[in-house]
């Protein structure tokens, strides 16, 4: 029986409608493990953490987010932070963040495919049999297109380039996107710092897992200077990556499920998409796209 | 709102992956079929149509012009002599002459103040406010013969002479504007209280004719009163008359309406009964605050 492909994506519909019960159930059902007294938190909760929002938006308040912590496997929170609404509440513009993941395929790709033409074939000093009295059809070479192992016409020829730069307005206003894209699809986190009691991969894996952060995780610190702990525990961990702010780009945001920023790397990240939003550039600043080979 | 319906939907959307990304619309095969560019349309050119078979070029476009693809129309020089003759506004004539006619014949009244609607009641002028006529306009016909004084409010004066000729009788001139919804209004003021509507407050005049009702030449009612007073005395100066002394006026002649105000005697907001005699008058902070001038 033919399946129709309209009916295909009401079946994939329903599919992650019973996935999402699935979910749910799971999330009523487990319990929290009893919290270690190894490791508490020191400072007074609930700790408000006030940041000063760099050009106000005319219309929106700013958002508001929870601020976690790595430090233990419980969750709880610290305290609220304030998101810049121009940052993280933008259109939801999906068509440029695909034109943004395939900037990012396309620019560092080469193509090797060479044919090499004509005249780069040896010459034949006969021909393959005689002009006339064989009943074949005439030829001159045996490296005529028609041939096999032959030349081909307007082949492939050297590496060619696949080169462009994005007009920068498109890569802030993808950035800007994918961030907004995370933090409404409750895929965004926002932590102290990136620093763990222990070094085992174990412990940062059942906290994930606790607190259903998915099977890919990206964490984000403003240095690329990271603490042992964590480096241990994502190298032995599939999955999990560390990277710094000037790392982050739209492709491995939306190829990760859940996106980790400490409070360090989002006051950079938003300083910085800021001063973008907020200035102009000349043609002289743009990076120029190199000649052709 | 459609930022705000853009981030609800993406709350109920499964998780945006680098799988169930929405291609642009200019990059669908759809797009490209009903948009095609410049390389495939030339294609297209030069197999169909009536270029590639050497037929005449559509109407309108001259063969020997621009090989063929500049509009005629394009070629002809434009001559707009009569531009913004559309967006002017008109204002009907009323000559000295007439004006002492109706005073003569007992139609008009010049003990009392003259204008709009009481030049409106002879039913001898005809004003349609959507053919963009704005009021009546003073012509100096018949300056000689003038010889009544009166007070009276009028929309344009077309002439210097005109103002004299009222001046040298003792009379007052103001130039006065109307907007089209007040003016309805005046035309027909009986019509108009039969609607049961509010009085409507008066416009400021547009913007180009703010510089004729503000300057005292002119007698406008924005005018300074200071400066028509001075102005007063340079005409019956260079015309060679004497000017009568203002405090022998009836005060009658000193009557003058507000810049809101549109009927003597009545303020813009209040509704006229005429069924009952009465007048029913706002009391709403809202609507005094609306209707003050």
């Amino acid at each position: 029986m033919m399946i129709k492909s309209s009916s295909i994506a009401k079946i994939l519909r329903y599919c992650s409608v019973f996935r999402s019960i699935q979910r749910f159930e799971s999330s009523t059902t487990t319990s929290f493990p009893p919290e270690s007294p190894a490791s508490p938190i020191t400072q007074q909760l609930p700790l408000i953490v006030s940041r000063q929002i760099e050009y106000p938006h005319i219309r929106y308040p700013p958002l508001q987010a929870w601020l976690e912590t790595l430090g233990q496997k419980r969750d709880e929170k610290l305290g609220l932070v304030d998101l810049h609404p121009s940052i993280w509440q933008t259109s939801p513009r999906l068509d440029i963040l695909y034109e943004n993941i395939e900037w990012q395929k396309t620019y560092k790709k080469i193509d090797w495919a060479y044919t090499p033409p004509h005249h780069e074939y040896p010459n034949m000093r006969t021909k393959p049999w005689p002009q006339k009295g064989t009943g074949r059809a005439r030829h001159k070479s045996r490296f005529g297109p028609q041939w096999k192992g032959g030349y081909k016409v307007n082949g492939p020829k050297g590496p060619t380039s696949f080169f462009y730069v994005l007009p920068k307005e498109k890569r802030i206003e993808g950035l800007c996107t994918a961030l907004t894209v995370k933090l409404h699809q409750n895929d965004v986190h926002i932590v102290d710092s990136l620093d763990l009691p222990t070094h085992q991969p174990t412990y940062l894996q059942e906290l994930a897992e606790d607190r259903f952060w998915g099977p890919s995780i990206l964490f984000v610190d403003d240095t690329d200077i990271m603490p042992h702990n964590i480096m241990f525990a994502t190298a032995k961990t599939e999955g999990f990556t560390l990277m710094p702010v000037y790392g982050l780009n739209v492709h491995s945001m939306i190829k990760h499920t859940t996106l980790v920023l400490t409070i360090r790397a989002l006051n950079k990240i938003e300083k910085k998409l800021l001063h973008a939003l907020h200035s102009y550039d000349t043609q002289k600043d743009q990076p120029a796209a190199p000649d052709e080979p | 709102m459609p930022i705000e319906r853009g981030l609800q939907y993406l709350r109920q959307m499964q998780r945006v992956t680098l799988k169930n990304l929405p291609m642009p619309l200019e990059k669908t095969e759809k797009w490209k079929r009903e948009h095609p560019d410049e390389n495939t349309m030339k294609t297209i050119m030069s197999k169909k149509g009536p270029i590639s078979r050497s037929a005449l070029p559509p109407y309108g476009i001259d063969p020997i012009q621009a090989e063929g693809r500049l509009p005629w129309i394009l070629t002809v020089p434009k001559e707009p002599y009569y531009e913004g003759v559309e967006e002017a506004r008109q204002y009907l004539p009323i000559s000295l002459r007439t004006l002492q006619r109706l005073i003569d014949l007992r139609r008009i009244n010049p003990a009392r103040p003259i204008d709009l609607p009481v030049l409106c009641n002879t039913k001898l002028f005809s004003i349609q406010p959507d053919q963009r006529q704005f009021g009546l306009q003073l012509t100096d016909e018949g300056a000689d013969l003038f010889s009544t004084p009166i007070n009276l409010e009028i929309q344009w004066v077309s002439s210097e002479l005109a103002t004299a000729a009222i001046e040298r009788c003792g009379g007052i001139l103001t130039t006065r504007y109307f907007d089209p919804v007040s003016l309805s209004a005046l035309i027909d003021a009986k019509k108009f209280f039969e609607r049961g509507e509010p009085i409507p407050r008066c416009d400021t005049p547009p913007l180009n004719a703010i510089e004729y009702y503000t300057d005292p030449k002119q007698r406008g009612y924005l005018a300074n009163p200071d400066l028509i007073r001075e102005e007063r005395q340079r005409l019956a100066q260079k015309y060679g008359y004497k000017l009568p002394d203002a405090s022998n006026f009836s005060p009658m002649f000193h009557l003058r309406k507000d810049p809101r105000q549109i009927f003597f005697g009545l303020a813009p907001g209040w509704l006229v009964n005429l069924k009952d005699q009465t007048i029913l008058k706002p009391k709403d902070n809202k609507f005094e605050t609306f209707y003050h001038s």
